[in-house]
Formats: structure tokens, C-alpha cells, sequence
């Protein structure tokens, strides 16, 4: 590396930068918002933990919420899923898989296990959400 | 940005970079010291100032300098060098190297080598507030015992070992002593007339100097003796092969004096900033503090230039990247070469997430109350911004 960016020193990609630095969408929906499903996801050898929270209206996810515990890369997973999810449908949601995760963010391989988090969070989700309409 | 890693490096003094541009300008003052000829005396003289600076800073005479590359060079020299001469590994006779397990890693490597070639090395674990006694010290001696590695002040934390009752009951049973102070020098009063070291070994960068030069100190009474590890033109009595870098040595010289100068005035000032930064994080939730809570004026001695907290609930990578206008040394996994949490955090008792989730904050001679100030500020919004972001149960 040649040049040292002083406001990404550690030079994350910048899609994982921007979501890290910014997290968007990060938090809970309030106690009593109605449609709300979470389900959680963990790697116990990288002491993350991946938490996601959709509000769903009818087939389509209205808004969604994250919190992390982990790396930039893993918030930074956590803050892009709740912000895509918006306005998907259900269908959608279930195609969205690690791989598109690191194509969109330039995770790098050392931290596929972060997109791998990401994508089972969601599963979890969509299990509960399956479970709840059953 | 703000520069907190002064235990990394320091910046060049001023004064130390006019003393080392004569010898280092186009045009200037290039002779090699080993020549027998008048640039070769000029700067032989130079380098004799320079050792003289140095032996002055820590109660030694000229003679017992032996200039390095800095000190891991010193301390592969002085470790290597002691067993060698003693006839290790030739002679088939059992060696012992008493050591702590959180040295700086070019003495733990240095120590692992050695083991390699059939040394024997007792590595010991440091108490809560990260020293090894004179005691515990004491209890690990054996009839092998040739050497004692221990440093003045530990790089990451702090603690200050206590070098002066140790050194006196090593000689006592004939037992040699290096020290590694690196992180002392400058920093604490260190007198060799008083406090019989055998080696010492010191780097130019961590007090104002060029990076790339240090020295060791080799006792002449009772003499300390070494094999070299690097062969020549038998430089440096024969310890140290190698034309001298004129305008690092005196640069080191320089910097020596200058710490000598100034070492009440550099331990009050490190010492209030490190007290201040410290009167401000404490109040964060949970926060730990790793190493000696005292001052160098008694009680739990500290190093003055040196904070290292842990904030649990948060994780380590994600609170270095947050902190990217902060320049301070991290206890993430991520952010060391061997992508292990610290050794010295782990042998202090800390779990591997906690000593991840570690800072090291150094001060130095330009820092200021006010750069104390934002770097608390900032750090203490991190730390409650990446908390209020984990769904883990007690984060906030």
C-alpha cells in the first residue's frame, strides 16, 4: 500500500468503510412495532454476533435494523442487509446469499466468515418468520 | 491526528537532528571513525562524544558502550553473546536462562532459539500488576543458571521491575544480569555505578533519536564477557564487527544527553498526561486498567509514559477502526503480525477478548493537555457507540 488514506488507515474496502463508519440502520424496532421478526446469528471462533430485525408488512419488508458485535466488516454486513431488505419481498430475501454479500461489499476471503454470518442471520430470520406464518 | 504511541517511536529531537547533519549533509563530515587519517579522527572523535553522552545518561563509563543497531540487536548480542562465550552449545554443558514470559519478543525469541540448541529457559509469569520479583526471580536460579533477562520497563503496560534490589542478590550468587531498557531509558533514573547490571541494552528511537542505532552496555568490573554475534574488523573491542553509522551515533549521543537534561522534566510531564487521560476513561463503564496503577515515586511503580486499558463488551478490531484520528497501539489480534492477542495482556490474566479489546496510550515530550482531552472525548464515544451497537446481553 502506497498511499495511506488518514480517514480509512486501515484500508477496508470502501463500501465496508462507509457502512461501518455510518452504520445505517443500526438499532432495534421499538417495543410493540407490529411485524417484527429478529433472529440472530453467531461464530463462536470469531466471537461475532450478527443480530437482524425486519419489519414485515404483508409480503415485503417495510424497514429493517441491525445490531453487531464484531469486526467493521461484520457491522458493515449487518448495517447493508437491513438497508436492502427495504421493499424486497420475502422471495427476494431468501435468493440473497454470501457470495453476493462479498461481491457487494469487496469482502475479501480472509473475512468470508463475516459474509457467511450475514447470510445465516438472515436464514434465521426467514425460518422464524416461516415458523410464525406456519 | 493525534500521536499516542510514543513507547513505538518518538520523533527526532530538533537539537538531535542539527547534531546529526554534519555527518549526514553532502559535503559534510563523512570520514570513517576506524581511519587512521584526519575525517577518520573527526569523526572517531564524534562517535567518542556520543559514547560518553550515553554512558552519562545511565552512570557508565565510555568504555562499557558497545554501539548496535538498536535493541534487538543488544539483546540478541547480549543473550547469545553470554552463552556463547561461556562455550554454549559446544561444550554439551547444561545452560539455564531465567526470563519472563512478557519480555519484549526479540529476548522470547531470542530465548526460544537458544532452547532449540539445548539451553534450558524458565520463563516466568509476572503478578497482577505485570512484574517479576526479585523473589520469584531468586526461586528460579539453578547451579546452570549463566543468565538473567528480565526488563526495566515493560513495553506495553508499564510495570517497572525492580532492578535495583534483583541486580545486588544476582551478583551475590555469581549470576549474570541483562536488562532490557529499552523503554526505561529517559524515562526512569538509571544508575549502573549504583546497581550492578551486567548488560544493558538501549534503543536510540524510543527517546528522541534516529531509529536504526542502539547500544549495550557490557560491565568492565567485574568485565562482562561476550562472543560476538557479528564477525569484522573486531570494531567495538571485538564485540561488535562494523563501520559505525557516525551521524546515527551521534545522534543517539545527542538524544541521550538531551533525555538526561530533561529527565525530571519529561517524567512530570508524561506522567500528569497519563494521570489525566486516565482521570477521563475511568469513568467509562467496565473499563480495565493492565499494569501498574502508581507513579515511579513509590508503591506500585509505573513507567511514566504509558496507559494500557481494556474495554470489555467491545471487539478489538472495530474499536481500533474506530478510533482512525487516533494513533495508539492495539491489542487486536488483527493489528500484530502474528494475528495473536497480546502475550503480556494473556500472561496478565486477561482473556483473549479482553486483551483484543485493549488500547496502549504513550505519551511524550509534544503532547499536550489538549490532544489528552480529544483523545478521551473521542475514545469514550467510541466505546459508547460500538456498546449501544451489540445485541450481546450488558454491552450498554
Amino acid at each position: 500500500m502506497n498511499e495511506i488514506d488518514d480517514d480509512n488507515p486501515y484500508g477496508y474496502a470502501p463500501a465496508i468503510w462507509r457502512l461501518f463508519r455510518g452504520a445505517p440502520n443500526a438499532g432495534v424496532f421499538a417495543d410493540g412495532t407490529a411485524g417484527v421478526i429478529s433472529a440472530e446469528a453467531g461464530t463462536p471462533a470469531a466471537r461475532s454476533v450478527l443480530r437482524l430485525a425486519l419489519r414485515i408488512d404483508g409480503d415485503r419488508v417495510a424497514e429493517g435494523r441491525f445490531q453487531a458485535y464484531g469486526c467493521p466488516t461484520t457491522i458493515a454486513v449487518g448495517a447493508w442487509i437491513a438497508g436492502w431488505c427495504a421493499g424486497r419481498t420475502i422471495d427476494e430475501l431468501r435468493r440473497l446469499k454470501a457470495a453476493d454479500l462479498r461481491e457487494a461489499l469487496e469482502i475479501p476471503e480472509d473475512r468470508a466468515h463475516c459474509a457467511l454470518l450475514g447470510e445465516d442471520a438472515l436464514k434465521a430470520l426467514l425460518t422464524r418468520f416461516q415458523e410464525q406464518r406456519a | 491526528m493525534i500521536y499516542l504511541d510514543y513507547a513505538a517511536t518518538t520523533p527526532l529531537d530538533a537539537a538531535v537532528f542539527e547534531a546529526m547533519l554534519p555527518y549526514l549533509a553532502p559535503g559534510g563530515l563523512h570520514g570513517n571513525p576506524a581511519s587512521t587519517h584526519g575525517p577518520g579522527f573527526k569523526a572517531r572523535a564524534a562517535v567518542e562524544r556520543a559514547r560518553q553522552q550515553v554512558a552519562a545518561l545511565i552512570g557508565a563509563e565510555p568504555g562499557e558502550i558497545i554501539w548496535t543497531s538498536g535493541a534487538t540487536e543488544s539483546n540478541n548480542l547480549a543473550i547469545k553473546g553470554t552463552l556463547e562465550f561461556r562455550g554454549f552449545p559446544k561444550n554439551g554443558k547444561p545452560v539455564h536462562i531465567v526470563t519472563s514470559k512478557t519480555e519484549h519478543k526479540c529476548v522470547l525469541d531470542t530465548c526460544r532459539h537458544l532452547e532449540t540448541l539445548g539451553a534450558r529457559v524458565s520463563y516466568l509469569k509476572p503478578d497482577g500488576q505485570g512484574r517479576v520479583t526479585p523473589e520469584a526471580v531468586l526461586a528460579a536460579i539453578t547451579p546452570d543458571t549463566a543468565l538473567v533477562s528480565l526488563m526495566w520497563v515493560n513495553n506495553e503496560i508499564g510495570a517497572v521491575n525492580d532492578i535495583e534490589r534483583l541486580a545486588p542478590s544476582l551478583r551475590e550468587r555469581g549470576v549474570m544480569l541483562h536488562v532490557d531498557a529499552a523503554q526505561a531509558a529517559g524515562k526512569l533514573a538509571i544508575d549502573l555505578q549504583a546497581v550492578p547490571v551486567d548488560l544493558l541494552s538501549l534503543s536510540a528511537h524510543k527517546l528522541y533519536g534516529p531509529k536504526g542505532v542502539g547500544a549495550l552496555y557490557v560491565r568492565r568490573r567485574p568485565r562482562a564477557r561476550l562472543a560476538p554475534q557479528m564477525h569484522g574488523g573486531g570494531h567495538e573491542q571485538g564485540m561488535r564487527s562494523g563501520t559505525l553509522s557516525t551521524h546515527q551515533v551521534v545522534g543517539m549521543g545527542a538524544a541521550c544527553q538531551r533525555a538526561a537534561e530533561r529527565l525530571d522534566a519529561d517524567a512530570a510531564h508524561c506522567s500528569g498526561l497519563r494521570d489525566a487521560l486516565w482521570a477521563r476513561l475511568r469513568g467509562i463503564p467496565g473499563v480495565l486498567r493492565n499494569g501498574p496503577t502508581g507513579d515511579s515515586a513509590g508503591g506500585e511503580r509505573a513507567a511514566p509514559h504509558l496507559l494500557n486499558l481494556s474495554f470489555p463488551g467491545v471487539e478489538g478490531e472495530a474499536l481500533r477502526a474506530a478510533l482512525p484520528g487516533l494513533a495508539v497501539s492495539s491489542g487486536s489480534a488483527c493489528s500484530s503480525a502474528t494475528a495473536e492477542p497480546s502475550y503480556v495482556l494473556r500472561a496478565l490474566g486477561r482473556d483473549d477478548e479482553t486483551a483484543n479489546a485493549s488500547l496502549r496510550f504513550s505519551f511524550g515530550r509534544p503532547t499536550t493537555m489538549t490532544e489528552i482531552g480529544q483523545a478521551a472525548a473521542t475514545v469514550i464515544a467510541q466505546v459508547a457507540w460500538l456498546r449501544a451497537l451489540s445485541p450481546l446481553p450488558g454491552s450498554r
